[in-house]
């Protein structure tokens, strides 16, 4: 049953540094490819910048679109990291090791994917850096009340939080790089891993500096997708988006999808880099059950709001449901939010086949993903369509071939993002699966060996 | 200067639906042109508008007017959720909006109830020949920033220096101090003054319709309590019962 | 007892030294199941005379009627409060049984045994269903329940049923879970005593054949996760149906989850002081730093998220500023309660926050008891707080879109000391009847404890090695 890897140090290092040190051959084509995607969608915003938000979908009353939309998303894809990293290593949950850097990168990745949503959200990105404390000739500081300045406070220090919290775990591989590789790299590797050797103490200051972060950031964990949720909770000139929930619901469906996207990943590295030495069935059995619960969590959430929506019984929120759900074309794509982010992907994790087969994973959180990015979009656009007793100002959004090109890229960019880094950077924490190793042990319960770990 | 607080009064039983007060504003204050296209994108400006909505059925069917420009909040939604102070309180009671500080997150409008605020997409343009046609008072505002009725602000500016320069004081009713849409309107639908001067039209008015006991005003869907400055008044009618629905 | 090894300190994972076979654990207690102390007939005397307050307090109520909503407020609150508290208890052992935590082991009983408690939850639930106001004022409902419809969409019967599921799964949990412990006490009554016939009774035909473990494995699954359920079921239609619809405007969909989680915190703070008792009083010195400190973190973290969902709930009402939604936070946090509000927030979120941060005070066994006490208060006044505040508002019609008059702070008279007295010893006084039948310390999953456990050299130290299984 449990096919953990027993590698010696010497297997782990050799094989989770090859990509690093080589360079396998499709790496270019799929670097180049979506290089190709993300430069296409830069040059769509290029004609944004150029001719004015005309160029999109958005008008009067749906003043938020597929940008916003993709924001939310990409937040939701970040609190991948910080849930399996921090919230796994606090519970102290063994199946993490191998994919723990690889969540923390795409939370790195679809933080910065997510922020360049926002520069191609506003009329006039040439001056978003108003919105930071930035007071300069103006004399005008940043208006705190406004959800939009607590936004890139909480996003900032979450990225900031994030990329520390890579770098910590990322200084004993980096050490082990350097001590490989030669020439250049040789260098840069041995400027970046800050002199580790290995001692004692060395390995004790990563150590606390790993917890300490992991305890820390989980509060901004917490915060970025909450105030993300009360840019939309706390107007109350939107209907369908004033309701309380909204902070938790938010979170939820961040775990749901970045937990999902993390699963995703998992399979991605079974099959390009053939780690499925490192990544088992047993780690996809364990994120399969994780996901479960968080699934359902996240349905019940989503069940408490659509109860106290229609609890109302207002004829403005009322309005707003039956657009969501019986009109075309939000109702097809509610049918479709519903199938995807649930009504697949739960049914089939019920099955142990499903949830320790990389294909099974893979598709069902590719669904999961399709769902929750309408789901979003679903709570965002709609509301706005339908937001105020004014029947007269109702609207309609269809989005421009600009803000399609501009969505795909974000996926383009953080998929460049992780390839650049497994390139660079080992993608599975070497010094974490040889701990992983020395810690596992088994018990013979009768006749059955059950696997163990040392305490601590 | 102190202590004014700009209101209107709108007197729905009056408005006839003419359209005429969005005319009026459309050359006072720069507003680009609204053509087909613009329109059919959504994307028209009217800084102020005349609703139309429908009661009852073919034949006996009748058409209902309200004409929804910015309420001028005292508590106002949009205010708070600007993140760089682009549109704030002054002290005469206007919600305004500074066009050089907005960046056009569009937040303001998503949280205006009214839907009154209006985001320029598109750079605006005038053909050659109405160049000379543009108020010289007023800015004109570029493409990605948001705009909204200002109660003609450059108006109220230029009769208040006038009368500081004389002497006197700010006379209710003044042409020059009224705005564009208030001077056109053919049938008196509204009413601009300060209704913190207990003698003028719309502090007397408010007094009676708003206060007292079988006055007909109302405040424009005073559920979100935004404490608007501008006072409707119901239509005179047995079944006016939509403007009712948005008492 | 004998000095601990290892270095470790007593009660790591439950570890009595002694403990090293099933029989040594059998016999120990057994043992200890059947001592009785000379406290327990006068604590439970004691109990009884508060039971009997509550009883008189019950009648006073009932003779002033059940048409006034207001005067049943602290009832209701007690009630919520015996929800959060006695029934979310039994969580402690299901949760951590579903994750595999060995630690649970030693603290699953007394956490299942809570669930008795449910039956004074029951008891006091009956007179709700008149107290209830009628729908037909225009109340809202959960059930958009409209005079004269059908009866099913009533709230009376979705919580009804609700309660009395939850409180058969509990007892149903505590059964399953102590099959196998009533089996052992059975085969080592003498034939044909009180004993014997009362667990020959209890356990069936258990027999510990593989099927029988396979069987109580299973169900014990089954209905701790259906234990759950029903606990977030009935949180969420008592704070709905029973609290929520009699505040117009009070429209919260986060209110039933914030509920919940209120409980499963309160729940973690009951065991705790339990586990202490335990512990300081009846001898079961085992119980000991892993199991505070498990508990210890879980209830920081749910402080945490008290304050989450408190804020999530209160940001949006806050910063909205509509007239109606003011309102609501005029009645039941800045208005006529505000004192309550302060205790509430500082006795759950800031005293937890600033005294849980520091590991010293979490790995003790006096900190994050004092902290629990401080946990269940604050939860207390937050019940009162709000289900006073709600019951005694008197227009409750949804037309009207918010409160028209707040309505002044209720102070609790004689009645309604006395039923809060009577509600807080009553599932008390049960527990500890129960806790003569039902061995208070999980036998068999001490002895699975043992298959699992190995000690063994890892280069220098000797270090401790724990099964999970599948």
């Amino acid at each position: 049953m449990q096919e953990y890897s027993y590698a010696s140090d010497k297997e782990i290092n050799k094989s989770l540094l090859k990509d690093v040190l080589g360079m396998p051959k499709w790496w270019l084509a799929a670097f180049g490819s979506l290089l190709l995607v993300w430069l296409t969608g830069m040059g769509a915003y290029g004609w944004e910048l150029n001719q004015g938000m005309g160029v999109t979908g958005v008008n009067r009353p749906v003043y938020w679109g597929f940008y916003i939309t993709n924001f939310v998303f990409w937040i939701g894809i970040s609190h991948a990291g910080i849930m399996v990293s921090a919230i796994l290593r606090l519970t102290q949950a063994e199946w993490r090791r191998p994919v723990t850097r690889a969540a923390e990168v795409l939370t790195l990745f679809s933080l910065i994917a997510a922020l360049t949503n926002i520069a191609f959200h506003v009329g006039r990105p040439w001056r978003l850096y108003w919105i930071g404390p930035y007071d300069f000739s103006r004399g005008i500081w940043p208006n705190i009340r406004s959800p939009f300045v607590w936004d890139p406070s909480a996003v900032g220090t979450y990225l900031i939080g994030s990329t520390l919290f890579v770098f910590i775990a990322l200084i004993p591989d980096l050490a082990a790089a350097r001590d490989r590789a030669t020439g250049f790299p040789r260098k840069i590797y041995a400027v970046l891993s800050l002199g580790f050797r290995g001692t004692p103490r060395q390995w004790k200051l990563q150590a606390v500096a790993g917890i300490l972060l992991s305890a820390l950031v989980l509060p901004v964990f917490v915060s970025v997708h909450s105030i993300v949720s009360w840019d939309f909770a706390v107007s109350i000139g939107v209907e369908g988006w004033h309701s309380t929930i909204f902070a938790p619901y938010f979170i939820i469906g961040a775990i749901h999808s970045g937990v999902s996207a993390v699963a995703m990943l998992m399979a991605l590295m079974v099959w390009l880099w053939k780690w499925d030495k490192y990544i088992t069935p047993d780690h996809f059995d364990s994120i399969g059950r994780l996901l479960i619960i968080v699934a359902t969590t996240w349905f019940f959430f989503f069940a408490l709001e659509w109860i106290f929506a229609l609890y109302t019984m207002e004829s403005a929120e009322i309005a707003l449901r039956e657009w969501q759900i019986f009109k075309n074309p939000m109702g097809p794509l509610f049918l479709v939010f519903m199938i995807t982010s649930y009504f697949i992907p739960v049914p089939a994790w019920l099955f142990k086949k499903v949830r320790r087969s990389p294909m099974g994973m893979f598709i069902t959180t590719i669904l999961v993903n399709v769902g929750m990015w309408l789901e979003r979009f679903l709570i965002i656009v709609p509301s706005l369509q339908r937001r105020s007793p004014l029947e007269f100002d109702w609207g309609s959004y269809a989005p421009s071939i600009v803000e399609i090109l501009l969505v795909t890229s974000t996926f383009a960019f953080v998929g460049m993002g992780v390839l650049l880094f497994a390139k660079v950077f080992p993608l599975v924490p070497i010094f974490d699966m040889k701990e992983g190793v020395r810690l596992r042990d088994e018990i013979q319960v009768g006749r059955r060996s059950v696997p163990a770990t040392i305490r601590e | 200067m102190d202590g004014k607080k700009w209101g209107m009064v709108v007197d729905l039983d009056k408005c006839t639906g003419c359209q005429s007060c969005v005319v009026a504003c459309q050359s006072e204050n720069n507003i680009p042109i609204n053509d087909e296209p613009l329109f059919n994108q959504r994307r028209a400006i009217e800084w102020i508008r005349v609703e139309r909505y429908w009661e009852g059925e073919f034949p006996n069917i009748k058409a209902r007017f309200i004409p929804v420009f910015c309420q001028q909040c005292d508590d106002a939604p949009c205010e708070p959720v600007c993140p760089v102070y682009a549109t704030y309180h002054n002290s005469e009671g206007l919600n305004v909006q500074v066009y050089n500080r907005c960046v056009g997150t569009r937040f303001c409008a998503n949280n205006c109830p009214y839907q009154v605020r209006f985001f320029n997409f598109w750079e605006p343009e005038w053909p050659e020949s109405f160049h000379n046609q543009l108020n010289p008072d007023v800015t004109v505002r570029s493409r990605g920033i948001m705009e909204k009725c200002t109660f003609c602000v450059q108006r109220i500016r230029r009769t208040s220096r006038d009368a500081k320069k004389n002497g006197t004081s700010v006379e209710d009713g003044d042409r020059a101090l009224n705005p564009a849409c208030v001077n056109a309107c053919p049938t008196g639908t509204l009413v601009f003054g300060d209704l913190n001067d207990s003698e003028s039209n719309v502090a007397k008015l408010t007094e009676s319709e708003l206060h007292g006991d079988h006055g007909r005003g109302y405040h424009l869907m005073e559920d979100y309590g935004t404490n608007p400055s501008v006072i409707y008044l119901k239509k005179v009618d047995e079944d006016a019962e939509l403007e009712e629905a948005h008492h | 007892m004998s000095d601990h090894h290892n270095n470790q300190p007593l009660g790591f994972y439950a570890d009595n030294p002694e403990w090293t076979t099933p029989e040594s654990i059998n016999e120990e207690l057994v043992a200890r199941h059947e001592a009785k102390s000379k406290y327990f007939k006068p604590i439970l005397l004691a109990l009884g005379v508060g039971v009997i307050l509550g009883v008189i307090g019950l009648i006073l109520r009932l003779v002033d009627g059940v048409s006034d909503t207001s005067k049943w407020g602290y009832t209701a609150a007690v009630l919520a409060f015996l929800l959060t508290t006695a029934s979310a208890a039994p969580m402690v052992a299901i949760a951590p049984r579903i994750a595999k935590g060995h630690w649970r082991r030693i603290i699953s009983r007394p956490a299942e045994m809570w669930s008795a408690a449910g039956l004074i939850s029951l008891l006091l639930f009956i007179p709700m269903l008149w107290v209830l106001p009628s729908l037909e004022d225009g109340r809202r409902s959960l059930w958009f329940y409209h005079p004269g419809e059908v009866f099913a969409y009533s709230p009376h019967l979705w919580m009804t049923l609700s309660l009395v599921g939850l409180v058969i799964l509990g007892f149903a949990l505590l059964w399953i879970s102590a099959l196998p412990d009533f089996a052992l006490l059975r085969d080592r009554a003498e034939a044909g005593s009180k004993e014997r016939k009362r667990y020959t009774w209890l356990a069936r035909n258990w027999t510990g054949a593989t099927g029988d473990w396979i069987w109580q494995k299973h169900r014990l699954g089954i209905v701790g996760a259906l234990y759950f359920l029903m606990l977030i079921t009935v949180h969420f239609l008592f704070s709905v149906d029973f609290l929520m619809t009699l505040v117009p405007a009070w429209i919260d969909a986060l209110y039933p989850a914030t509920h919940a989680v209120h409980a499963l915190q309160a729940g973690a703070a009951t065991m705790i002081i339990t586990m202490f008792i335990l512990r300081r009083f009846c001898g079961y010195k085992e119980i000991g730093h892993d199991q505070f400190w498990g508990l210890g973190k879980l209830m920081f973290a749910l402080s945490l998220m008290w304050f989450w969902f408190w804020m999530s709930s209160f940001m949006v009402y806050w910063y909205g500023k509509r007239p109606n939604e003011q309102q609501v936070l005029e009645l039941f946090v800045k208005g006529p309660y505000l004192p309550l509000f302060y205790a509430n927030f500082i006795l759950v979120f800031v005293v937890p926050l600033f005294t849980m941060i520091w590991n010293f005070l979490r790995r003790s066994i006096w900190g994050p008891t004092l902290i629990s006490v401080s946990v269940l208060i604050g939860i207390f006044f937050d019940r009162i707080r709000v289900y006073v505040a709600a019951y005694s508002v008197s227009d409750q019609s949804a037309e009207f879109h918010g409160i028209k008059t707040i309505p002044p702070t209720v102070y609790p008279d004689v009645a309604d000391v006395f039923i809060v007295i009577g509600a807080i010893t009553a599932p008390i006084l049960v527990y500890m009847l129960i806790s003569r039948v039902v061995p208070i310390i999980n036998i068999w999953e001490q002895k699975e404890l043992l298959l699992y456990k190995l000690h063994k050299k890892y280069h220098r130290a000797t270090v401790m090695v724990l099964g999970k299984p599948e």
